[in-house]
């Protein structure tokens, strides 16, 4: 039994040949907010399904605050809160009755429930939308109206699937304010999401899932400060010309990698963190006729950081970047068709 | 702000159910619709008051619209139900509260149960002013209006277990099409068809003994099917660690065993007993034989720590479709003893070829899925398709058989199991053989099966204990 908010050890989960989940092991600290990151298909939502109760791993298990999931699921349900990454909402129910039908079916009865429901509608601010009708809700609205749901019960772990997918601006700022008020009151909260930057704002760590491996566990920020996946730092060089000159000229360059074109230029990783080394291959374009008009270090974000762990992968430990073999025990359940994973 | 409008102790889902289902269209014209036919079928009746027969030609007219209402129109507002919540992602969102899969469907049903009831409560002014125009036998209406009531709540069972279907012939195309056809028959069936010439309100009356059997069998025949149907609809979208076979399972052992009962007491005709099985072991058997159903470790657990009684008794009630075979296999042999007690008198092989091709029949789906390895939870789903499909197929071959000269091609398709019914039927061969061949096609079917089922219940077993061991 582990003191963590979620523990997962050695989690399998197979549909027939496809191996959603392969030997995924991770503990979360109670109170802090970890981000859930990989491609489509990496397996993120089979693996929270498992931590949901939703679904039953082929091997391995899963704990909330302690308790197992796979045989205790009535219990772990009452300790989260699950938002899925995309979810109808009903024809002829206003928001009101929509929460006070998941009020009553959590158990909740009289003036309880309607205190339980006007504490969660402040907090999200359905308050102006309560005799609207669900399925008549913006995207931004809607999510708002699953959040609220999913905190009726009060629940310690919030485990949400892809939430700001699909929100505008607006409605992701909002979604984000939430997230920090609810991790500022100690939930445990567990979220995946493809816009890694937001996941770097928000969270205290970052979990990185490729092909239903973890193949990265840190902060936010380690991961933007580091070098030593590839080596080397950012740079962002603008031109007063043709763009093309500057990966022509970094083709012909040592310790310089020419990452990206952008409309004036590119980008380029220089393997080294001394300046001195930056300020002499800036000398060596104007030297090479490069008309540079800007040249600046760039932070490295999590999209940079993703990549390159996977291209890290790929290069060093090609067997984590594919597919592993089945274990020998395992496929003996019955199968079913996969889920969106 | 309205949360008060229902008290707490209704189920949530059937607060839900009624909140959204009193604001569809559907139930608002109907209701609607039913109030103005029978206001104008009353007060043109008004006008020819005084012919002899007016009292009950109103009843006949108002049992009719009611029926269209609550046979068909109600039933059929089910064929969605679940499947809205499946493909809304809905369902994930309610089983994480503390609504059972099978509170979820019961409250599905209830709603439109309701709904269904509340027509009935206000055709009853109508009945009240049909009253004024003479000749009502108001016991027997009143059971005749009960009687469709509850074949209503039966049909909707029906379509409401269906539609967690994904097949959308099983969910929608069938209902839509059998519902009108049962509907028409049914309603035609109680009021021309029952009554032993003394009319249909005198039957309902429930004053002979026949009436008495009748009414009763109905209503176990519909409560039976009913669950059943609510049951299968609840198994399709429960999440694995729920467990609804053992108690269902359980439910229908009782119900054969006072069937197998009945039976040896000659309850029934001889010649019908076999299709009066078939119908009690059917449900069961396409439910048990299909059931795409892991075993959980909290399933597995309970049984275990009472035993080896536990694991035996594990091995006919867990769930999953290999103990559902020897579950089966047991239900089959209670079956059989009625059967051999109840046997004609006359020594004729028919009895025996009708039960053994209608076992056939039941564990022929089963081998299909098998051989073909259908996986998945709409296995159920495939089960019955392929047993209507299978009649369906052995109708059209006999009627293809018949117009032929040679009769012996029917040979050809005696694995398809109904078409050995035909064949007896037919009679270009003896009996015998056909006996042998029916007998020879339950000895496959039952040992495929078998291999199939003690293999998935060991591997089911190994991997539930190598799982437990790794923690």
């Amino acid at each position: 039994m582990s003191n963590a908010a979620i523990a997962v050890h050695n989690l399998y989960r197979f549909f027939g040949p496809l191996q959603a989940v392969n030997g995924v092991s991770f503990e979360i600290p109670h109170g802090s907010v970890c981000g859930f990151v990989g491609a489509n298909g990496a397996g993120k939502t089979t693996t929270m399904r498992i931590l949901a109760s939703l679904d039953y791993p082929t091997m391995g298990h899963a704990e909330i605050c302690g308790i197992n999931v796979t045989h205790h699921p009535a219990e772990v349900r009452r300790l989260i809160g699950w938002m899925p990454d995309h979810f109808g909402n009903y024809d002829n129910m206003t928001v009101l009755e929509y929460l006070d039908f998941y009020a009553r079916a959590l158990g909740y009865k009289g003036a309880e429930r309607r205190q339980r429901i006007d504490e969660v509608m402040d907090f999200t601010d359905l308050v102006p939308l309560a005799d609207r009708f669900s399925n008549k809700l913006s995207k931004g609205m809607t999510q708002r109206l699953c959040l609220g749901r999913s905190l009726l019960h009060d629940p310690q772990v919030l485990i949400m699937d892809e939430p700001a997918a699909g929100l505008d601006p607006r409605a992701r700022v909002e979604l984000k304010h939430l997230i920090r008020v609810l991790a500022k009151e100690g939930k445990t909260i567990f979220i995946s999401s493809h816009i890694l930057s937001e996941l770097g704002e928000m969270c205290d760590s970052l979990l990185f899932i490729n092909n239903g491996r973890i193949v990265h566990h840190g902060d936010s920020e380690s991961l933007k400060k580091s070098t030593d996946l590839l080596g080397g730092v950012l740079y962002d060089v603008q031109l007063d010309g043709d763009p093309q000159a500057l990966s022509d000229w970094a083709v012909l360059q040592p310790n310089i990698e020419f990452l990206e074109s952008r409309k004036n230029g590119g980008r380029i990783r220089i393997d080294t963190e001394d300046p001195n080394k930056a300020a002499d291959v800036l000398a060596r374009m104007v030297k090479d006729n490069l008309r540079v008009v800007d040249f600046h270090r760039e932070q490295r974000n999590l999209e940079d950081a993703f990549i390159d762990i996977l291209a890290n992968l790929e290069k060093n430990q090609p067997a984590l970047a594919t597919p592993p073999p089945l274990p020998p025990q395992a496929s003996l359940l019955p199968q079913e068709p996969p889920y969106d994973l | 702000m309205h949360l008060f409008d229902f008290p707490d102790r209704l189920s949530p889902m059937l607060v839900k159910e009624l909140r959204q289902g009193m604001r569809t269209k559907a139930f608002v014209g109907v209701f609607l619709a039913l109030q103005i036919i029978l206001g104008v079928i009353l007060l043109s009746a008004g006008a020819a008051a005084s012919s002899d027969d007016a009292g009950s030609t109103i009843s006949n007219i108002i049992f009719i619209f009611f029926s269209i209402a609550v046979l068909i129109i109600q039933p059929m507002r089910g064929i969605s139900s679940l499947s809205s919540e499946v493909k809304g992602n809905t369902i994930d969102m309610m089983v994480l509260t503390r609504l059972s899969a099978w509170r979820i469907v019961t409250g599905k049903w209830a709603s439109i149960v309701s709904q269904s009831a509340l027509l009935l409560v206000t055709i009853i002014p109508y009945l009240i002013l049909r009253y004024f125009f003479g000749g009502m036998n108001l016991i027997g209406e009143i059971i005749f209006l009960a009687i469709l009531f509850l074949s209503s709540a039966a049909l909707t069972a029906v379509t409401v277990g269906l539609s967690a279907s994904s097949s959308v012939i099983l969910r929608s195309v069938l209902p839509m099409i059998a519902l009108p056809i049962g509907a028409y028959s049914l309603l035609m069936a109680l009021m021309f068809g029952a009554f032993g010439g003394g009319g249909m309100s005198t039957f309902f009356a429930l004053d002979t003994e026949e009436s008495r059997i009748f009414v009763s069998i109905y209503l176990a025949v519909c409560a039976y099917y009913g669950f059943f149907m609510l049951s299968t609809g609840t198994s399709l979208i429960a999440p694995y660690a729920e467990n609804h076979s053992t108690l269902r399972r359980v439910i229908s052992l009782a119900v054969t065993i006072i069937t197998a009962v009945l039976g040896s007491m000659s309850f029934t005709d001889t010649e019908a007993l076999p299709f009066f099985i078939t119908l009690v072991l059917l449900p069961v058997f396409a439910i048990s034989l299909s059931e795409f159903a892991p075993l959980a470790a909290p399933t597995y657990r309970k049984f275990a720590k009472r035993g080896p009684l536990g694991q035996l008794a594990g091995l006919f009630l867990f769930p999953g479709w290999a103990s559902g075979f020897f579950f089966c296999l047991v239900l089959t042999a209670i079956s059989a003893v009625s059967f051999l007690i109840n046997r004609p008198t006359y020594g004729g092989s028919e009895h025996f070829i009708y039960g053994l091709a209608c076992l056939a029949g039941l564990l022929f789906p089963a081998v299909i899925i098998n051989v073909f390895r259908i996986n998945g939870p709409q296995r159920v789903s495939h089960f019955i398709l392929i047993l209507l499909g299978s009649i369906v197929l052995a109708s059209v071959l006999a009627g293809i058989t018949n117009s032929l000269s040679n009769k012996d091609v029917l040979w050809l398709f005696c694995w398809i199991p109904p078409v050995v019914i035909f064949l007896e039927e037919i009679g270009s061969t003896s009996n015998d053989d056909v006996l042998v061949c029916s007998f020879i096609i339950c000895i496959i079917y039952i040992s495929t099966l078998l291999l199939r089922a003690f293999q998935a219940y060991r591997k089911s077993i190994t991997d539930i204990r190598a799982n437990s061991d790794s923690e």
